[in-house]
C-alpha cells in the first residue's frame, strides 16, 4: 500500500511538472542544434565548422561568398586589381556600424590584417596570407593591399571564415567579440549555448528578419534529431549522412544535402615504400571502385572526384579519362612493381570519424581484389597531426573545403606546398607549372585550362587517393523559411524566417 | 581524544592521496597521445605554427618543471587559464560545477532516500509480489546502461509525447518551472542505476539484521515491530549502505559524464570530455584535480559517518 502511495504522490507530481513543459522560445529566434563547444569568438582564431557558423554571422568580411559560390562585395562595395595583380584596392562602404556603435573605416580593415599577419597573434591560417607584403589605408574608405607574388584570387579568399574585420584597437575578443554582421553576441555559454541578437544598425536595411539566433551545443546526435522532432530546435547542423533518407519522409521537417567541396580520401605517402612507386599507387586507383565507395561509405550522399575540385565546380575536368576499375590490371601492375604477391600493410583510421572509419573499411574490402590487403589499425583522431601525418605509409584522413580552388590545391599539391609536405611529398612538373599559372591570372578560362591540366596529371600520376567530394546536410522545421544550405556549412541568416 | 587522532589521521590521509593524485594526473595526462598545439591548430597545424604556439605555452621546459610550475600555483590558488578557451580555468570550472551540483545533489538525495526507503519496504515485505516485482525493477535498472535509459527518455519525454525539453539548461531566473523541467530527465536518469544499487544492498543488509539474535531478543522483550526496525536495525543495517553511498558518489561523478554529454547540460562532465578532445591541459588537470577531491571529500565524510554511528570502528582505527 504504502508503495502504491508513494508511486501515486510521485506520478502526480510528475504530470504536474509536465503540464508546465516551458514554451517554445519567444519571438523570432532561430535555434540551431550544433556539435562541440566553441573555444574561442574571436574570428581570427576559429578552426571548427561550429565556430564558423557563429565567425559568419556576427562579422563581415570584405568579399562574401554565395550559396552557388559566388564571390560578391561584403564589407567592400568594389574592387580593382592592377595588371601584374600585385595591388589590390577596395573600396569600403560607408556608414557600416559596428556593434558597440562606432563606425568601420579603412583604419579597422587595415588594423584586422596587421592583427592576422603578426606572428605573435597565432593565427592559425597567417601562412595563407603570406602573399600579403603591406596593408595601407589611403583615405577612410579605401584599402590598398600590396602582395609579394602576383594573385589572381585575392578577392575570394578574402571570403574566408577567420578574415574579418574587427574594430581597431579591440582587446578580448575571444570572449567579447564586436563585429559588423547581422547578429551581436549576448551571451555565452560552454557547453549550453551562444545567444545572438538582432544587430539594429545593420547596413542591409530591412536585415536581418529575425530577431536572433542560438546556437544550441548538443553533442549526442540522435537527441538532437529527437530535439528537432519535439521542436525544441529549429534546425539540426551538419546531420550524418545515413539520416539523409530516413528522416526525408517526415511532414514536419525540410532535409537538404548539397555538394561541398569537402573530400575524404586515403592517404598514400609518395616519400614512403611502397607508394613512393607511381604504378603502386595507380594499381590503388585501379583496385577500387569509387562509385562503390560513394555508395557505401556515404549512403550515396556525395560523388567521386579526381581531385579536391568538386564535380559540381566549374573547373571539375569532365573531358578527362578516368581508368575504369579493373583489379586484375591492378595486381599485374603491383607485379611489375616487384609485388607479385601483392601488398599486406596497415591502413590508420581516424576513431572520432565515422565517415572516415567507414572509408577505411569500405577500403580495405573492395582494394582485396587488387591485391591490397589491408589491416585496419584505429588511433584517435586527435594523435593524427603528431603520430600519423607524414609518417605511415598509408591512412584515411579529410578535408574541410576552402574558398577557392587555389587555396584547395596549391599547398596540397605544388611542390614544397605546406600541406604537400606534411601529407605525401607529391611532385609533379605538369602539376607545378599549371598551378603557378593558374594563381597568377585572374581570368576564369584561363585558371579553368590550368586546373584541367593539373586533374589530367592526376591521374596519370596520382598524389593520393582523393575518394570522394561529400555532402553536406542540415534537417530544417518547416517553419523555418529564407535558408539555403551553404555548401561551406556556415550559414548565411540575413533573410531567414520562422513562420 | 580518539576521535581527535582518527580525524587527523585521515585528514592527512586525504591530503596524500591528493597529493599523489597530483602526480598521476599531472603524468598521465602528459603521456596521452596527441599534442594541444595540434589540437589547438587543427587542419591548419603547420609545423611553423605549431612550434610558435608550443613556445608560447611553455610546452618545451621539461616535465618535473612544469608540474611544479602547475602545483605551486595550484596551492596558491591560481587555477591557471584554459588555453583553448583564453579564459582563466577557475571560473569556467566554478560555473560547470555549480550546474553539475545541482545535478549530483537532487540524484543523490533521490539516491539516498528512495535506494533506502525501496530497501526497507523490501526487507519488511520480503518474499511479496511488490517485493519481487521491484527487485526484478532494480535488476534491470543496474544492468541497462544510463546512456540507454537517457536516449530512451529522451525519445519518449521529449520527441514523442512532447512534454519536457530533450535537452539544455535553464536557468534559475527563468523560473522554478524552466528550471526544473530541464532538470527532471537528468535526476531520474543519474539516479536509476544507483537508486536500484543501494536499494539492494539496503534490503540485504536489513533481512541480515532483522534475523539476528538481537532483534530476536528485542521481540522476545514484546517491543513493537516498529520500534525493533527503526531503534536497533535500521542503524546497523544503515552502515553498509553509508559505504555503497559514499562508492556511488564516485559512481555518480562517471554518470554525470554520461547524463550530460546525452542531455546537453554544460556541467563539468562536459567540460572534460571537452578539455580532453582539445588537449586543453590546464583546464583538464584542474577538473581531474576537482573531482578527485570531491571523490576523496565524500569517502572522508563516509568514514566519519561510519565512526560516529560505530564507535568500534574509530577504537580499531586508533588501536591498529
Amino acid at each position: 500500500m504504502p508503495l502504491f502511495r508513494r508511486t501515486l504522490i510521485g506520478s502526480s507530481l510528475a504530470a504536474a511538472t509536465l503540464a508546465f513543459r516551458p514554451a517554445h522560445a519567444a519571438g523570432k529566434v532561430l535555434r540551431i542544434g550544433i556539435s562541440t563547444s566553441l573555444s574561442t569568438l574571436d574570428p581570427m582564431m576559429v578552426t571548427t565548422g561550429d565556430e564558423y557558423i557563429h565567425a559568419n554571422l556576427v562579422f563581415n568580411g570584405l568579399a562574401r561568398m554565395r550559396e552557388d559560390l559566388v564571390v560578391e562585395p561584403d564589407l567592400a562595395e568594389s574592387w580593382t586589381y592592377s595588371d601584374d595583380l600585385r595591388q589590390w584596392t577596395f573600396r569600403l562602404r560607408r556608414g557600416v556600424k559596428f556593434h558597440d556603435g562606432q563606425e568601420m573605416v579603412a583604419d579597422d580593415v587595415v588594423a584586422s590584417f596587421r592583427r592576422l599577419l603578426d606572428p605573435a597573434s597565432t593565427s592559425p591560417v597567417r601562412s595563407q596570407y603570406d602573399m600579403i607584403d603591406s596593408v595601407a589605408a589611403p583615405d577612410a574608405a579605401t584599402v590598398v593591399f600590396k602582395l609579394t607574388i602576383p594573385y589572381g584570387g585575392l578577392a575570394d579568399i578574402l571570403t574566408d571564415r577567420q578574415v574579418k574585420i574587427v574594430p581597431r584597437g579591440a582587446s578580448d575578443l575571444a570572449t567579447k567579440p564586436i563585429g559588423t554582421g547581422p547578429f551581436k553576441v549576448v551571451s555565452y555559454t560552454a557547453g549550453d549555448r551562444l545567444v545572438l541578437a538582432r544587430h539594429a544598425d545593420y547596413f542591409e536595411p530591412g536585415l536581418p528578419k529575425l530577431e536572433g539566433v542560438e546556437l544550441r551545443i548538443i553533442p549526442e546526435m540522435s537527441v538532437k534529431i529527437a530535439a528537432v522532432q519535439a521542436g525544441d530546435i529549429d534546425v539540426v547542423w551538419d546531420l550524418p549522412l545515413e539520416q539523409v533518407k530516413p528522416l526525408s519522409g517526415r511532414a514536419d521537417l525540410r532535409i537538404d544535402s548539397v555538394p561541398t567541396a569537402s573530400w575524404d580520401g586515403a592517404i598514400l605517402n609518395n616519400a614512403i615504400a611502397p607508394f613512393n612507386d607511381k604504378r603502386v599507387r595507380q594499381a590503388f586507383h585501379l583496385a577500387v571502385d569509387k562509385k562503390e565507395v560513394v555508395d557505401l561509405t556515404l549512403f550515396g550522399q556525395g560523388v567521386e572526384t579526381i581531385s579536391p575540385i568538386p564535380p559540381s565546380h566549374p573547373f571539375f575536368a569532365k573531358d578527362v579519362t578516368v581508368a575504369k576499375p579493373d583489379p586484375a590490371a591492378a595486381r599485374k601492375l603491383l607485379a611489375e612493381a616487384g609485388h607479385p604477391n601483392g601488398i599486406k600493410l596497415p591502413v590508420i583510421l581516424p576513431v572520432g570519424r565515422p565517415v572516415r572509419e567507414r572509408l577505411g573499411v569500405t577500403l580495405q574490402q573492395l582494394a582485396k581484389a587488387g591485391g591490397f590487403d589491408l589491416q585496419v589499425q584505429r588511433l584517435p583522431y586527435s594523435s593524427f597531426n603528431a603520430e600519423v601525418s607524414g609518417k605511415a605509409p598509408l591512412y584515411i584522413d579529410g578535408f574541410f573545403a576552402r574558398p577557392t580552388v587555389d587555396t584547395s590545391l596549391f599547398s596540397f599539391l605544388r611542390s614544397g606546398g605546406s600541406w604537400n609536405e606534411r601529407l605525401w611529398h607529391y611532385n609533379d612538373a605538369t602539376v607545378d607549372r599549371a598551378l603557378d599559372a593558374a594563381r597568377s591570372s585572374a581570368d576564369p578560362a584561363v585558371q579553368k585550362k590550368n586546373y584541367g591540366d593539373v586533374q589530367a596529371a592526376l591521374v596519370a600520376n596520382p598524389a593520393s587517393f582523393f575518394a570522394y567530394s561529400v555532402n553536406y546536410a542540415c534537417a530544417y522545421r518547416k517553419s523555418v523559411g529564407g535558408v539555403k544550405t551553404h555548401p561551406m556549412k556556415w550559414f548565411d541568416l540575413r533573410y531567414a524566417t520562422l513562420g | 581524544m580518539r576521535l581527535a587522532a582518527f580525524l587527523l589521521r585521515r585528514l592527512l590521509g586525504l591530503v596524500g592521496v591528493l597529493l599523489g593524485m597530483s602526480v598521476l594526473i599531472f603524468g598521465i595526462i602528459h603521456i596521452l597521445p596527441g599534442n594541444v598545439a595540434y589540437a589547438i591548430l587543427g587542419e591548419f597545424a603547420t609545423p611553423a605554427a605549431v612550434a610558435q604556439l608550443e613556445a608560447k605555452l611553455g610546452l618545451n621546459d621539461p616535465l618535473p618543471m612544469q608540474y611544479w610550475r602547475w602545483l605551486s600555483a595550484l596551492l596558491q590558488g591560481d587555477f591557471g587559464t584554459s588555453i583553448v578557451m583564453s579564459r582563466p580555468a577557475a571560473s569556467l570550472i566554478a560555473e560547470a560545477l555549480g550546474r553539475s551540483a545541482v545535478l549530483a545533489a537532487l540524484a543523490f538525495g533521490l539516491v539516498a532516500m528512495g535506494g533506502i526507503g525501496l530497501g526497507l519496504y523490501g526487507a519488511t515485505h520480503r518474499g511479496r509480489l511488490a517485493d519481487k516485482l521491484l527487485t526484478l525493477l532494480q535488476f534491470v535498472l543496474i544492468a541497462v546502461p544510463e546512456f540507454f535509459w537517457a536516449i530512451l527518455a529522451v525519445l519518449i519525454f521529449a520527441a514523442w509525447l512532447n512534454l519536457l525539453p530533450a535537452t539544455g539548461y535553464a536557468p534559475l531566473s527563468d523560473g522554478v518551472l524552466a528550471w526544473g523541467s530541464h532538470l527532471l530527465l537528468p535526476v531520474l536518469v543519474l539516479a536509476s542505476g544507483l537508486v536500484a544499487h543501494v536499494a539492494r544492498l539496503t534490503r540485504s543488509s536489513t533481512i541480515e539484521v532483522l534475523d539476528s539474535r538481537y532483534v530476536l531478543t528485542a521481540r522476545a522483550r514484546g517491543l513493537g515491530e516498529r520500534r525493533v526496525l527503526w531503534r536497533h536495525a535500521l542503524p546497523n543495517a544503515l552502515l553498509p549502505a553509508i559505504t555503497v553511498l559514499a562508492i556511488d558518489a564516485g559512481l555518480l561523478i562517471g554518470g554525470i559524464v554520461v547524463v550530460e554529454t546525452v542531455f546537453a547540460y554544460p556541467g563539468l562532465g562536459r567540460l572534460l570530455v571537452y578539455a580532453i578532445e582539445r588537449h586543453d591541459l590546464p583546464l583538464l588537470q584542474v577538473g581531474m584535480m576537482v573531482v578527485t577531491a570531491i571523490y576523496a571529500v565524500a569517502n572522508f565524510i563516509a568514514e566519519l559517518l561510519y565512526a560516529v554511528l560505530n564507535p568500534r570502528i574509530r577504537v580499531a582505527g586508533a588501536a591498529a
